[in-house]
């Protein structure tokens, strides 16, 4: 009833409050705490440049509560939040979690139950603050009864970015249609998504322009394309959970797994085939160099994380197709739209972090308030112009974000409207050591070393050799 | 020439700005016509580099220095005295460099953070920290060093001394610290330079108070983009101090270098 | 020096005692973890203590294995290119000719650049597709060049970065040796009637011994555990290629977080780095005597 109250309380305020509006409550909250230093890590992205040089500084100036954040680079932030909290040193007051990896915290009760922590404090709980204004991604950091261990900081799903120029353009129309028997457009099937990179790749180089069919995340040394693989090609062609069997936690056909089964091999193959119609950086791409391809005008289509389509789409200091940027939802094998609309597949990605607070914290109460503050419906629209990302309802519908929605070709309307079609990463402890035995089959099967069906099954058998060593294995 | 052109490509690439990165291949010196300074005044004058800057200047400079004083005493008694140990203190002072850094930086974060710690100072996130930390590949590497040039000066010169009455101090600043002089400040400058480019270590054991400009180069590699840019331009401002210090010690290998020059 | 047992000492022990705390504590903290059994994100996350199972697998495992071998042929053919480049470079910055303080500032330059950094810019340069190296090779030689796809570019091309970046290091430590040779045995040479080659074989070389030492052992232990610009370069790609020990040790630790496994293979790694140096002191200081003799 309270609850009820309190969220019939905050929507009302958040319709009604300017910004700012509640300065009284984080002035009394803060003052004990004041003086207090919050340490915290993240990585040194868009986003959390935003938090550590606007709100930091706004929410120090309200609380006296000072906060500092490490930037870092992405694989120093796990290390050193994984560190602090095993070792329970308390360096960190509040860490960064990405989606893929809260599964292996709370498995290893890492971080503050924060539903309940501010239950047990209700002179920390902030009015204008209510989880049920969050968008369905804080589910991903709730446990089974749904208490919230983490407060979302940045969401995107990783979409579909076309060229419109090139695919508008009439000459390109008619040399498509002449070679391939019927219209050019942004692919919805994977056949589709084969002609228009080998069309492409063609049209550019007669055209004397530097570009190709596709992107492909294809780094053959860096997970980025494991990740690549895994996140987006292997469920669009109906390969779910990285082929991995739920129940026994196994990844050979022959032990209940898909990984190298047909559909696997079908997506490996189709998606190293691509590497033919890609820019030769292709196999040197993670995702930031996809994102840098893309921006230069070196693809006509391909497969970009959401953190970089707003700004590929409207900043012209990084980008060279500002205002030609088509979003629109991967293409997907038959049947794969269906099973994700009735929520019993997915069709790509849904990727994003929240700030949590490790046990080992000496300032959890100073850094409830903090994360709180983080979480106001006020402070969004700013924070997701900055950084491409909306993890609040109603930020989808700030006049400020609705302008910026409208130059990225309704990247965010797409995420709002679509978003439950994604998934995060599968609720694997074992996240990243699952990941890093399939990554040397994928690298060599994008160097060529190895056939799409050898590196499957090779993987397939690692993984498998894996459960059993960390005792997964049923 | 060959040293040159990666030099001269990280200056081009830290006058671009990121549109003008990603094209066609472009050598020329665009940094004629416009310079996108940007790179260099995001990082230094808004951000925090420059403070970065300057942590790595104490840490490499301390550094050096405590090297370089700790190696003169122990080269010079492993180089004076038949110690019953000496051969296996010598060759154990060199094991310590050979550790692969992964699996040793989970004991270094704990020895930094719990078991050198008091109340709530611990030596985690520290200059001295690191300034300590980096006697652990430097002193050997020093002492090796010293090792060869101190054994070639000849004792005749020692005794000497103490016959005047001179006590051991007075042999290592009268003779050892002159005769080797050029040695000692290439040792000098290599173990700035060995301080000043280490990463990984600094990164595990640093948050926000020490941090190191190796460990701030590293953030620009991120999920949204590298900054090709303003890493090039961090990288290309870092030579300056490190170039400052060359041209220092330099002038000392120089001398040392004419004193005793021999055709070879 | 009679009576002075003490004195080396009090000369000693700073050093021997910060090196017992960072560098011996460590090191018996990874050889207890190397006999257990420990991934905390495992489904156990306890510590089980398996006496030498890890030691055991490690020697069947051929993905290790195979990256030490990588690790022993980068360190060596890095160190044969630049020990030749280095002391050539020594012994010609030695003689005097125009712009000769420019050039000894200018060739110390890769030196100071941040490993990290070195990575960076290389990657930048030689990537496929928008680096200017891969570009003009095609446009010039009509050589196809992208080390994603093609391991012996790959390879080559993490050595050339390697000697670019560290035969100044040779270079400098050469020259402090060659700063501190003696005279006499010049001048008597030379009254002998040597010319310039057999002085360098017969006299340079023999009394260089020492610091030769050094250069070696320094860049053998720095390549065999390299991380860094490799990292930043290909990441261990195309495939596992350049997956050098040093890279292999960080996947298993940071991103699988195999403790135990881990710690064994740094105590594998440290042991054959040992050995090795080992051999190479022995081999070269038993040469020295000879000479001497």
């Amino acid at each position: 009833m309270k609850k009820l109250f309190l969220s019939v309380f905050a929507s009302v305020t958040a319709l009604t409050a300017v910004a700012g509006g509640h300065d009284a409550f984080w002035k009394s909250a803060g003052q004990p705490y004041k003086g207090v230093t919050l340490q915290g890590v993240t990585e040194n992205t868009p986003p959390g440049q935003f938090v550590s040089e606007v709100l930091a500084k706004d929410f120090e100036k309200l609380t006296g509560i000072k906060v500092r954040l490490e930037t870092t680079s992405w694989d120093q932030m796990y290390d050193k939040a994984i560190k602090d909290m095993e070792a329970n040193t308390g360096i960190y007051d509040f860490v960064y979690i990405e989606q893929d990896i809260i599964y292996s915290y709370l498995d290893r009760d890492f971080l503050v139950n924060i539903s309940e922590g501010l239950a047990a404090n209700p002179k920390l709980k902030a009015p204008n603050v209510d989880f049920a204004d969050f968008t369905t991604f804080i589910d991903y950091f709730k446990n089974g009864e749904g208490d919230v261990f983490g407060v979302p900081m940045e969401a995107f799903i990783k979409v579909y970015l076309y060229r419109k120029d090139l695919f508008e353009n009439t000459e390109a129309k008619a040399a498509f249609r002449a070679r391939y028997g019927y219209g050019l457009e942004p692919a919805k099937t994977f056949g589709q998504y084969r002609d228009n990179a080998e069309f492409f790749t063609k049209f550019c180089a007669d055209q004397g322009m530097d570009c190709w069919g596709t992107t492909v995340q294809g780094h053959t040394g860096h997970p980025a394309s494991t990740y690549e693989l895994l996140e987006t090609i292997f469920p669009s062609f109906g390969v779910y959970n990285w082929g991995i069997n739920m129940d026994n936690y196994q990844a050979s056909v022959e032990n209940g797994g898909q990984l190298n089964g047909g559909r696997a091999k079908a997506a490996l193959r189709f998606w190293t085939g691509l590497l033919d119609f890609a820019p030769p950086e292709a196999l040197q791409s993670t995702w930031s160099e996809v994102g840098a391809s893309f921006a230069a005008g070196r693809a006509a289509q391909g497969w970009v994380y959401g953190e970089n389509a707003a700004w590929i789409a409207t900043d012209a200091e990084r980008s060279r197709v500002v205002g030609n940027v088509g979003v629109s939802l991967p293409p997907t094998a038959e049947g794969v739209m269906m099973q994700a609309a009735s929520g019993n597949g997915y069709i790509g990605y849904f990727d994003g972090g929240a700030f949590g607070i490790p046990h080992s914290s000496k300032n959890k109460e100073a850094t409830m308030l903090w994360l709180q503050y983080l979480g106001q419906n006020e402070v969004q629209a700013d924070w997701a112009i900055a950084g491409g990302r909306i993890t609040h309802k109603a930020t989808y519908s700030d006049p400020k974000v609705v302008a910026v929605d409208a130059k990225a070709d309704a990247y965010f309307t797409l995420m709002r409207d679509t978003g439950y079609l994604f998934a995060g990463a599968p609720p694997y402890p074992f996240h990243g050591a699952g990941r890093a035995a399939i990554d040397p089959f994928i690298f060599k099967a994008l160097a060529g070393e190895l056939t799409p069906e050898e590196a499957l099954d090779q993987a397939a058998a690692a993984v498998d050799e894996l459960m059993k060593e960390l005792g997964y294995a049923k | 020439m060959i040293t040159i052109i990666p030099i001269y490509w990280m200056f081009v690439v830290s006058t671009r700005s990121p549109v003008e990165l990603f094209g066609r291949p472009d050598f020329s010196p665009t940094f004629f016509e416009k310079i996108y300074w940007k790179n260099f005044t995001k990082p230094f004058v808004d951000g925090v580099y420059a403070e970065y800057l300057w942590n790595s200047i104490i840490v490499a400079s301390c550094n050096a220095i405590l090297v370089t004083v700790l190696a003169i005493m122990a080269t010079y008694a492993l180089s004076r005295w038949k110690l019953a140990a000496s051969e296996n203190i010598f060759f154990w002072t060199m094991t310590n460099r050979m550790a692969p850094p992964a699996a040793f930086l989970l004991p270094l974060f704990l020895l930094f953070s719990i078991v050198f710690r008091y109340d709530d100072v611990s030596l985690f996130d520290t200059k001295l920290g690191l300034i300590l930390l980096y006697c652990v590949f430097n002193l050997p590497f020093a002492i090796w060093l010293l090792k060869g040039i101190f054994d070639g000066i000849p004792r005749e010169l020692d005794e000497a001394v103490l016959i005047d009455g001179g006590n051991y101090f007075t042999i290592i600043f009268r003779i050892i610290i002159p005769q080797a002089a050029p040695g000692i400040a290439i040792t000098a400058l290599l173990s700035w330079i060995f301080a000043w480019n280490e990463y990984l270590l600094a990164a595990t054991l640093t948050s926000v108070y020490a941090r190191t400009i190796p460990t701030g180069l590293a953030e620009f590699v991120t999920t949204t983009g590298t900054n090709w840019g303003a890493m090039a331009a961090v990288g290309f401002v870092s030579m300056l101090p490190a170039l400052v210090f060359i041209s220092l010690v330099q002038r000392h290998i120089v001398s040392g270098l004419t004193f005793g020059a021999v055709k070879g | 020096m009679v009576g002075s047992k003490r004195i080396p000492w009090y000369l000693l022990s700073p050093t021997i005692v910060i090196l017992l705390i960072v560098g011996l504590l460590p090191f018996i903290y990874v050889l207890i973890v190397s006999f257990y059994n420990w991934n905390p994100l495992g489904k156990s996350d306890e510590m089980t203590f398996i006496a030498g199972d890890n030691f055991r697998k490690l020697v069947f495992d051929e993905d290790f294995l195979l990256s030490v071998w990588r690790s022993i042929k980068y360190a060596f053919t890095t160190l044969f290119f630049e020990f030749i480049i280095g002391f050539l470079l020594a012994l010609s910055l030695r003689e005097s000719f125009p712009f000769r303080p420019f050039f000894r500032i200018v060739h110390t330059l890769p030196l100071v650049v941040a490993p990290i950094v070195v990575g960076s810019i290389f990657k930048l340069f030689t990537v496929s597709g928008f680096g200017p190296l891969p570009h003009f090779l095609k446009e010039w030689f009509g050589y196809s060049f992208n080390y994603g796809r093609d391991a012996e570019q790959a390879f080559w091309m993490i050595v050339f970065m390697d000697i670019w970046h560290w035969t100044p290091f040779v270079t400098l430590t050469l020259l402090a040796g060659l700063s501190a040779l003696p005279k006499d045995p010049y001048e008597s040479a030379k009254m002998d009637g040597a010319n310039g080659i057999q002085i360098f074989f017969h006299i340079t070389l023999p009394m260089m011994i020492p610091v030769l030492l050094v250069v070696v052992f320094i860049r053998l232990m720095d390549s065999l555990k390299a991380v860094d610009e490799i990292w930043m370069l290909t990441s261990g790609g195309p495939g596992v290629e350049t997956r050098l020990a040093g890279i292999h040790i960080w996947r298993s630790v940071f991103e699988s977080r195999f403790y135990g496994y881990g710690s064994a293979m740094s105590i594998f790694l440290l042991y054959i780095t040992i050995v090795i140096c080992w051999l190479l002191y022995v081999v070269m200081t038993s040469k020295q005597n000879e000479s001497n003799a």
